[in-house]
């Protein structure tokens, strides 16, 4: 038992509903402590020394993004907090909003503080619409309890998975069918409205408030090598116990899912959701960490006697739903596979099909626009890997 | 100035180049779909993809601008084999009834595909069936043969001004619509025939062309 608490330390310590037991446990320290003795550039220097990193996926480093936002061109710049948490699996920002939507207000406002922003978004995912005015009502006690200098509103997102992508998020704000962008330009130069914008996971922002109150060697000092402080997952599946828990980065996987989740007769493990890679029950001992396996957060335990073709149907069954459309390999590709997996889990697949399936697959990872494209093949490919003789078995002689 | 490597070659670019245009400067041939000159960037058929090092998925070569020191490959094995795999997707589910479309010779995806050396496919993928439909009194629309390119969409709203052009739905049910995608969803639609002249293949025709003999080279499919 590993867990540390330091993104979710308010949770279940706070009423939400509440701003003054918040404030009573120290709210707004840290943008006090950011505004009274920073520059903005400090901020942003202590967030790179620090070492944190994006924790929506990609992992990239938060210090860097917010550092060349702040450095592009022009008046206008945006602040987005990405709450569209739509990988199958995860559900550990709702948990967030839930119970310390507090803490996240304040790391907005140190984010618009950094980078110069006077306006914020809060992109919320559809399902979550029931904690709509439970946030509003955070937003305005926030508001008017204490002058954040910036102005935060919620924006709705309407039940798009590929929305939770940056660039098909701001599409989807601007008021356009949701769709990725290609990139370059990247959002710290040309993001919301063509203007610099910060985009930051819901986790990655709730790590900011901590950094700047304890110092960056304090949260460096937590982790791995490359990647420092800790883990919010949401673990389910074939596991004693779903659960929200936050751990050490490092952590072994096995810790999570058999420690603190209680799962036994692992077949496999999903480590980050749909798009998530497989990691077989031989190798429990990955660490949780950006050099092992991460994601963004969803952990799927599947016991012994699960069916790995029906698991990658299902998988790319949902992909093929949640795929925009807009760039062919993707688009063409999500199709193709479900046809051969549906042929693969009726035992009546052809010799070609297994060669054809890695074939598509590498193409969309390798081509497709935007990261659902890249990421949809992930459960077949690690399969194909681990699991291969299940698909052998399924093709006619 | 920046210097760049093209295809193994140490070449001149001015600044704010994309990768199409260098390499069509230099001679070296990259196939499009979605790109059009006179339109704006889409970036959505990923047949333009090459190789940048350092890069951990290939490239679309229509909207990257060209960096210093980059060292670009247009031609490697791993390149003509994506191109060739998002041909033979896109032709899967495409009519396949190019025996008697009007497009003929002047159809883009089949010059593309003899270029790629693309044979008979190796994959199978519905074909969905959609009627004809007419865009005005003068332009017909095939969606069966449509590659979702969206060059329409954009003509329309960037040439024309229009903006009648759109698309709906999802995924592999993506569709061109004009309107609400219902019967009388044209109304407004002049039929100024903008969309046909960008259409890389044969689903968009004027009435008056259609089962009328063409001229051009003619075109010898491989495989």
């Amino acid at each position: 038992m590993t867990e540390q608490r330091l993104v979710l330390q308010n949770c279940g310590r706070v009423d939400p509903a509440n701003i003054d037991s918040w404030l009573a446990a120290g709210g707004f320290a840290a943008l006090d402590r950011a505004r009274a003795e920073h520059t903005p550039e400090e901020v942003i220097a202590w967030l790179k020394a620090s070492g944190l990193r994006g924790r929506g996926g990609a992992g990239f480093p938060t210090g860097l993004k917010w550092e060349l936002t702040s450095k592009s061109a022009g008046p206008e710049r945006y602040v987005i907090c990405n709450a569209d948490e739509g990988e199958v699996g995860t559900f550990k920002d709702r948990y967030i909003l839930e119970r310390d939507p507090f803490t996240l207000i304040e790391a907005i406002a140190i984010a618009c503080y950094a980078i110069g922003a006077r306006r914020a978004f809060i992109y919320l995912r559809d399902e979550y619409r029931d904690l709509l005015p439970h946030l509003r009502n955070a937003i305005v006690a926030a508001h008017s309890s204490y002058p954040l200098g910036c102005e935060i509103q919620i924006r709705e997102a309407a039940g798009a998975y590929v929305c939770g992508e940056e660039s098909g998020l701001m599409e989807s704000i601007e008021g356009r069918r949701g769709e990725p962008r290609f990139r370059p330009p990247f959002p710290p130069s040309s993001g919301l409205w063509a203007k610099p914008t910060v985009i930051q996971n819901v986790e990655t922002l709730m790590n900011v408030p901590a950094i700047i109150r304890n110092g960056p060697e304090w949260f460096a000092g937590i982790g791995t090598a490359q990647s420092k402080g800790t883990k919010v997952f949401s673990v389910s599946g074939d596991v004693a116990q779903s659960c929200v828990c936050e751990v050490p980065m490092g952590t072994p996987l096995r810790e999570v899912v058999e420690g603190i989740a209680g799962a036994h007769d692992i077949k496999m493990v999903q480590v980050g959701g749909a798009s998530g890679r497989v990691v077989p029950s031989a190798r429990l001992d990955t660490p949780l960490a950006y050099e092992g396996v991460l994601g963004a957060g969803a952990i799927t335990v599947y016991g012994e006697g699960r069916d790995t073709i029906e698991i990658g149907l299902r998988t790319l069954e949902f992909f093929a739903e949640e795929c925009c459309g807009k760039c062919s390999p993707c688009r063409q590709g999500c199709e193709a596979l479900v046809g051969i997996l549906e042929r693969l889990a009726q035992s009546r697949a052809r010799a070609s099909d297994l060669s054809l399936l890695r074939d598509i697959a590498d193409n969309m990872m390798l081509a497709s626009l935007c990261g659902l494209g890249q990421a949809a093949p992930n459960f077949v490919v690690d399969t194909l890997q681990a699991f291969g003789d299940e698909y052998l078995a399924r093709v006619l002689a | 100035m920046p210097a760049v490597t093209l295809n193994g070659v140490q070449v001149e670019a001015s600044q704010g180049t994309t990768i199409l245009d260098l390499a069509r400067q230099h001679g070296v041939w990259i196939p499009t779909l979605c790109y059009h000159p006179e339109l704006s960037l889409n970036g959505s058929c990923r047949l333009c993809v090459v190789e940048v090092r350092g890069s951990r998925t290939l490239v679309g070569a229509c909207h990257t601008p060209v960096a210093p020191n980059m060292v670009i490959t247009t031609d490697s094995p791993a390149v003509l084999k994506s191109r060739r795999l998002t041909v033979e997707l896109l032709l899967a589910s495409h009519s396949g009834n190019c025996w008697s479309c009007d497009k003929a010779n002047l159809c883009e995806l089949r010059h593309i595909a003899v270029e790629l050396d693309v044979g008979p496919l190796p994959i199978t993928l519905r074909k969905p069936f959609r009627t004809l439909e007419a865009l005005g009194a003068h332009v017909v629309r095939d969606p069966t043969k449509c590659v979702l390119c969206r060059r329409c969409v954009r003509a329309c709203r960037e040439i024309k001004g229009a903006g009648l052009l759109a698309i709906a739905y999802r995924g592999f049910s993506c569709k061109v619509i004009i309107g609400q995608d219902d019967a009388d969803g044209d109304a407004a639609c002049e039929s100024c025939d903008v969309c046909v002249g960008v259409c890389p293949v044969g689903a968009l025709s004027k009435r008056a062309d259609r089962f009328v003999p063409k001229t051009g080279q003619p075109l010898v499919v491989a495989g």
